[in-house]
């Protein structure tokens, strides 16, 4: 292999891994966009969307339906998934959430994390221990650029999340949920005496975050082959680490911690002695967090008490 | 607020004190393995495993003596705390023997109560040569050590396979990382073959592509992949995705019917190292009723070897006809067993003789293909 | 009321439905319709059962109950008030002297790791409860304690007692080091750092293979010693008497959480304490009013790695053995868990806290998988009944009440 194709073929490994921990980090940014809190319990989200898309897509499988219809059946799959766990992700909002948003930031934290253990152990239960493997759906075709082999389940990955960040983008900008979105996190107390349903734009947020970390997970079932009831938990920190870096509350900002911390992890591991790549990826954020205390793109300090 | 925690703590006291009074005439075996976590899945085949041997012990008549033998699970995670308090628990609730523990780092430090308690302990998986170098007497280890698995593996890539080059790929976890060395140290005082990298991945990562383009790059003739399942299956997946031509080579714990569940046609091909079991009664026997019992299509190698520790305690018991440690202890270190999983002779360090060879995938099945004690193909 | 109520159970059996069903029946390419039913209905029936509680609750027959129930028990722990303070810390003591006589090994075994987390907690108490930095990674100062241990016992043979300034010295400059950079960040920046640097040193000790020999561990530390005088050869001579079972091992910790328990208190109620609460409260009102604040965060940080890595040390003892996995990001959020559902800042709420999530969870073992699933739950639940914990601290209690009307303009900035 020569070195400008290594080369091509390592940037395109870390573009795809970044735009996976990116869709990721949008959920965790949103979420702490308006109720300023890390949402421990998102990996799990992420799982829980995997297992439901490896369920549907099993079932149009058996039914034949994915090889006379593959684009409809991808959009089935993504859809239910996506509605599966946006439900849950209200229903969590509900549950062990609301109750706590007048309450100390800790005990909103804890409580997502006790959420996140319950749901891990709760998968592990019902849908066994073991990795599960997802029907190959992608193939394993591809274009070769510069030498670097792309695959066509890369292309499509990458393509629509790019699309899906793109929507949100939009919809925060341009819709009228989204601007109530975007009022709410800057000022909850103003938007609420400014007619805004403070209830209701929470609850659209709970269900875009668990969405799109459901489309995620999905994503990477079919892209990577299996699933595991444990296997949003590294992921999760790695992207809470990349909207963090990106500057938590700002979407662009989940963009591009994502893109950085997958860039990192691939080139450090490319060139470098590997077993070190992660103590790199927490030393970058680390460093970029002591000269930019906020993040790359975050400017409001928030202020807040533990 | 004194009070509250006053209060708080006589009823906890109260509870473990009760807790701990239940007491009835039956044979105990305690198991020691995660029952919860990652390692989930080789933690519920051993207990499914030990689970079947006491089944089949009682449908046969069970044993003179007893009326009843009783399997006491011990979740141990992966983790030394766990796992002593695990053991302690299990002390106290007076087992006659354990089957356990699954990670090395848990059978470690749970063997050291165990061992002073006089309670018989045989661990089904941990591989690491420390468990049984600490020349403890009542531990015995029913599955192979990692030097006799790097020793067949290196034989095989010197002997049959003839390669030039070899890539290591480890996971940076106490098992995978002994498989490593013992392989990097045989290699290196052999001289035949050249290791040109060795990379290492994190556990619970699910994209290595980055590592395996580096290896692409340099080309080995093959790729050994000291891993588990999970983590092996995607390797092998996206080695051939990125279109290397390395043979891939691994061992027992990528050696599960998951490996080629989720890995598919990549995994076509690979070479596995793992115990070799003639093909006898006891093995179909235990075969077909493990899977009545669990309804399940395909048996975790774990599940073997606990299944064989949990038939030799309940074997030396009938021998013994007592459950006198020390009695247990001659019996078990006397006896010539058979099992599932082979003839077990446990030697002075309580350890069993090695009995790997080296297996091939072959359309979705794992096949026989080498045997590094006669140098045959089979 | 009624009605609300049920509709209320309505929507929540629908909600349930949608995500029991699939999850729970779909594991294999059939549904199984018996496995989620059963789920989903005891699910329904508990839902049905708080229903059932919520609307009783209104009724005046209830509220009666509560009241009578309410005064039994005042009157009833009341009683317990009389004993004056010092009596019953003594009998406390007493009660917790004698207890390895009573107990077996592994009920001690049990009270040794509550102990850990005790200190543990105590030790985090002072970084989160009392300075108002969240610190994710606290786990990472135990490990240097153990690891600072055990090489000094292997490579050097240094007993335990004489290993341990060492650790605390090296746990302090660990705990400035990873203080230090954070300075400047507020909140969860500060969260994702100290959770940076905790997986940093896991994953340092895991890789450093000359050092700690990586994921093999370190193996065989003595336990630790104590001289004692003896009378056996007709006069005083001294012997050395290694700390081998539990209950030994037991005293020492003992004494160790002990010690912290006093420690914490002192600190708590000193100038410094009183100026951790100052800037835990508002950082620049602090500063302004003369406090050196970069000084004093950065002493709760050594000082919370000081209790960690004594507790570290002592781990290693006990079980002569320490692997890098120990020491996982799960470690670090246990620990906070005590604090925050103890109650922060509350020092008989964390030792309930450590009760609570480490021996209770012991009690269920027999649940095996289903274990994790209630402490998940549990925490959930518990925080959702009482937000600022068990015990809360005095002055934080009365924080919160005053703060019930301001409480919406601090959830707005």
């Amino acid at each position: 292999m020569e070195t400008q194709a290594f080369l091509v073929q390592q940037i395109v490994n870390a573009l795809f891994l970044g735009s996976i921990y990116a869709l990721i980090a949008l959920g965790y940014t949103m979420v702490y966009g308006i109720i300023q809190l890390i949402n421990f319990a998102h990996g799990e989200m992420f799982t829980a969307g995997s297992f439901i898309g490896l369920i549907v897509l099993g079932a149009l499988q058996r039914m034949g339906f994915v090889e006379s219809h593959f684009v409809l059946s991808m959009f089935v799959v993504f859809a239910m998934a996506m509605a599966y766990v946006a439900f849950l992700g209200v229903a969590i909002e509900h549950v062990a959430y609301k109750p706590l948003r007048r309450a100390s930031r800790l005990s909103a934290l804890l409580s997502a994390l006790g959420m996140s253990i319950f749901l891990s152990n709760g998968m592990m239960l019902s849908q066994g221990v073991s990795d599960r493997a997802y029907p190959p759906v992608l193939g394993t075709g591809g274009i070769h650029v510069l030498g670097a082999r792309i695959t066509y389940g890369q292309i499509f990955i990458v393509a629509f999340a790019v699309a899906l960040m793109v929507g949100l983008n939009l919809f925060v900008k341009k819709t009228k949920l989204g601007k109530a979105m975007r009022a709410t996190a800057q000022n909850r107390r103003m938007a609420g005496l400014l007619g805004i349903n403070i209830d209701k734009t929470i609850r659209t947020t709970f269900v875009i975050g668990p969405a799109l970390g459901a489309a995620a997970g999905v994503m990477v079932g079919m892209y990577y082959g299996s699933v595991r009831f444990d296997m949003g938990f590294i992921p999760g920190i790695k992207a809470f680490a990349a909207a963090v870096l990106g500057g938590i509350g700002n979407i662009t900002g989940a963009m591009v911690g994502g893109m950085l911390i997958g860039m990192v992890e691939v080139l450090w591991a490319a060139f470098l002695p590997s077993e070190w790549k992660d103590v790199t990826a927490f030393i970058v954020l680390i460093l970029v967090l002591y000269f930019r205390p906020t993040g790359i793109l975050g400017e409001r300090v928030i202020e807040e008490r533990v | 607020m004194m009070r509250k925690l006053c209060v708080f703590a006589i009823c906890l006291g109260l509870v473990f004190g009760l807790h701990t009074l239940a007491a009835a005439k039956t044979l105990k075996i305690g198991t020691l393995s995660p029952l919860t976590g990652p390692y989930a899945q080789d933690g519920t085949d051993i207990l499914q495993g030990v689970k079947t041997a006491v089944a089949l012990v009682e449908a046969a008549g069970g044993i003179p003596g007893f009326d009843k033998i009783e399997v006491l699970p011990g979740d141990s995670a992966c983790d030394g705390g766990k796992a002593t308090m695990a053991a302690n628990k299990h002390i106290n609730s007076g087992v006659h023997a354990v089957v356990g523990a699954y990670c090395s780092s848990a059978t470690i430090p749970a063997s050291v109560p165990l061992n002073e308690a006089k309670i018989i302990q045989i661990t089904p998986a941990s591989t690491h040569e420390d468990v049984t170098e600490r020349g403890f007497k009542y531990l015995f280890r029913a599955c192979p050590r990692d030097d006799a698995q790097a020793a067949a593996m290196v034989s095989f890539l010197e002997n049959a396979l003839k390669i030039k080059t070899l890539a290591l790929i480890d996971d940076k976890q106490t098992y995978t990382v002994g498989l490593t060395k013992n392989i990097r140290h045989l290699v290196e005082n052999h001289g035949k073959i050249k290791i040109v990298a060795h990379e290492h991945i994190a556990p619970g990562d699910k994209d290595f592509t980055a590592v395996l383009t580096k290896l692409k790059k340099i080309d080995p003739d093959a790729i050994y992949m000291s891993t588990y399942q999970p983590e092996g299956s995607l390797m092998a997946r996206q080695a051939k995705a990125l279109g290397l031509r390395a043979h891939l080579l691994s061992e027992d714990a990528v050696y599960h019917p998951k490996y080629i569940e989720v890995a598919g046609k990549a995994a076509e091909g690979s070479f596995l190292t793992f115990a070799k079991a003639p093909d006898t009664p006891e093995r179909r026997n235990f075969e077909a009723e493990y899977k009545k019992m669990w309804g399940v299509k395909k048996i975790g190698s774990y599940a073997y070897y606990a299944f064989d520790a949990a038939n030799i305690i309940l074997g030396a018991v009938k021998i013994a006809k007592s459950t006198d440690p020390d009695k247990l202890e001659q019996v078990i270190r006397s006896t010539t067993w058979k099992g599932a999983t082979g003839t077990i002779k446990f030697d002075h360090k309580g350890d069993r003789g090695a009995s790997y060879i080296i297996w091939v995938v072959k359309n979705g099945e794992f096949v026989p293909y080498w045997n590094p004690q006669t140098g045959q193909y089979f | 009321m009624v009605r609300r109520e049920i509709q209320r159970f309505c929507i929540y059996t629908l909600f349930l439905t949608i995500l029991v069903l699939p999850m729970v029946g779909m594991r294999g390419p059939e549904f199984e319709a018996r496995r989620a039913f059963t789920v989903l209905s005891v699910l329904v029936g508990v839902l049905l059962l708080t229903t059932v509680f919520r609307l009783l609750r209104e009724t005046s027959f209830y509220r009666n109950l509560g009241q009578r129930i309410r005064q039994r028990r005042d009157r009833a722990l009341g009683k317990i008030q009389v004993l004056p303070r010092p009596v019953a810390l003594g009998s406390l003591f007493f009660l917790l002297a004698l207890f390895p006589f009573a107990a077996n090994n592994y009920v001690i075994d049990v009270a040794i790791t509550v102990l850990i987390y005790v200190t543990l907690g105590l030790g985090l108490n002072v970084v989160v409860g009392l300075a108002g930095l969240l610190d994710l990674g606290y786990i990472a100062f135990y490990a240097v304690g153990a690891y600072t241990y055990s090489l000094l016992n292997l490579h050097y043979g240094i007993p335990f007692w004489f290993a341990l300034p060492f650790g605390v010295v090296i746990g302090s400059l660990c705990g400035c080091i990873i203080g230090y950079p954070t300075l400047k960040m507020r909140g969860d920046y500060l969260a994702i750092v100290t959770l940076g640097f905790g997986e940093i040193i896991r994953l340092v000790l895991n890789n450093w293979d000359n050092l700690t020999k990586g994921p093999n561990g370190l193996l065989g530390m003595d336990k630790p010693k104590l001289i004692l005088p003896s009378f056996s050869d007709g006069g005083l001579s001294w012997t050395v008497v290694p700390l081998k079972s539990l209950p030994s091992l037991y005293f020492v910790i003992l004494a160790v959480a002990l010690l912290t328990v006093i420690a914490v208190h002192r600190l708590n109620n000193s100038r410094i304490g009183r100026a951790w609460i100052a800037i835990r409260e508002d950082e620049t009102a602090a500063e302004l009013t003369g406090i050196p604040t970069t000084l004093l965060k950065l002493l709760a940080y050594a000082l919370g790695a000081v209790f960690a890595a004594v507790a570290g040390a002592f781990f290693a003892a006990k079980l002569s053995y320490t692997n890098p996995n120990f020491f996982v990001f799960l470690e670090s959020c246990v620990v906070l868990s005590i604090v925050v559902l103890g109650g922060m800042g509350s020092i008989p709420g964390i030792i309930l806290g450590a009760l609570a999530l480490i021996a209770i969870p012991e009690l269920f073992r027999e649940l095996a998988s289903y274990r994790m699933l209630a402490f998940g739950g549990a925490m959930t639940v518990m925080m959702v009944l009482k937000p600022e914990g068990f015990i809360p601290a005095t002055r934080r209690k009365r924080e919160l009440h005053e703060e019930e009307l301001e409480s919406e303009e601090a959830a707005d900035e």
